[in-house]
């Protein structure tokens, strides 16, 4: 059994809370080299806006454990990658990430995998909703 | 948040390089939580049949999005961002890459402006459809 068509619709628990903090976002602000932009300063900071890759891409760790799957991340190339935010993250939320498989199409040893994963603050706020496509090959152990 | 006025289609964000180097990639890999070895390892790039070691897309993508939110003003209004991964920023050992942005605004419709990037490396674009969303209001 590898992924499928059937797979489509399944969704992982959600991933365990993350407090988004003042030093992670200056962090990665610098990490882009935006540092000095005072928005991700201060006392109350907003977040850059591709901070959400820090929690959508620890939900992708369920599907990748998924043995049903048979998954392997070095195997996985990213297509593409797309936002859509209700409001910016800001230091002091409490946020997890919740990941569904949208959409497969395999062909061979090829399987295009559409993902989306939404997140929210443990009080139900919906925030950010990442959707990836990604290209897997499965191993030539056949 | 004040409104953001006088956009219009076809106006000109103002660009920016910047110049990626080895250290750049092991920073974000510490900041995103994106320690694949291809972004820091010359043998994990080599194995993958890479030229060489090659910048997280997120780093790009990420960078690629301060020509709105610098001209937008707050981050705050960027209400949707998209790319396509089209081809690696390949990272020597010395040195650095230099990746250039500019963006253009595509249409301005009820309060909200779309904009489209351009990230090129030695003049051949790294990321494609890249359009975001910013909120005028």
């Amino acid at each position: 059994m590898s992924i499928s068509e059937d797979h489509v619709g399944r969704s992982y628990p959600a991933t365990a809370p993350y407090e988004v903090s003042r030093a992670k976002i200056a962090e990665f602000a610098a990490a882009l080299g935006d540092g000095e932009n005072p928005a991700y300063g201060g006392a109350d900071p907003i977040a850059p806006p591709t901070f959400a890759v820090v929690l959508s891409s620890a939900a992708w760790d369920a599907m990748f454990a998924d043995p049903e799957l048979e998954l392997s991340l070095s195997r996985t190339v990213h297509v593409d990658q797309r936002f859509a935010w209700q409001r910016p993250l800001r230091s002091g939320d409490e946020v997890s990430a919740t990941l569904t498989i949208e959409k497969v199409r395999a062909r061979g040893a090829t399987a295009i995998i559409g993902i989306s994963v939404a997140l929210a603050t443990t009080a139900g706020e919906h925030l950010c909703t990442a959707t990836s496509t990604l290209m897997h090959t499965m191993g030539d152990a056949a | 948040m004040s409104t953001l006025t006088g956009v219009e289609v076809g106006q000109q964000l103002p660009g920016f390089s910047r110049t990626f180097t080895r250290a750049d990639l092991v920073r974000y890999a510490g900041a995103s939580g994106d320690f694949n070895p291809i972004h820091w390892s010359n043998p994990a790039a080599a194995a993958l049949g890479l030229p060489d070691v090659i910048a997280q897309g997120m780093l790009t993508m990420g960078t690629a999005l301060r020509v709105v939110t610098d001209w937008a003003g707050d981050p705050a209004r960027v209400r949707s961002y998209s790319v396509r991964f089209t081809k690696p920023v390949v990272v020597p050992e010395s040195g650095g890459t230099v990746v250039t942005f500019a963006g253009t605004v595509t249409t301005v419709a009820d309060g909200v402006a779309t904009v489209s990037v351009e990230a090129l490396c030695d003049g051949v674009k790294v990321l494609g459809a890249v359009t975001a969303e910013v909120d005028l209001g």
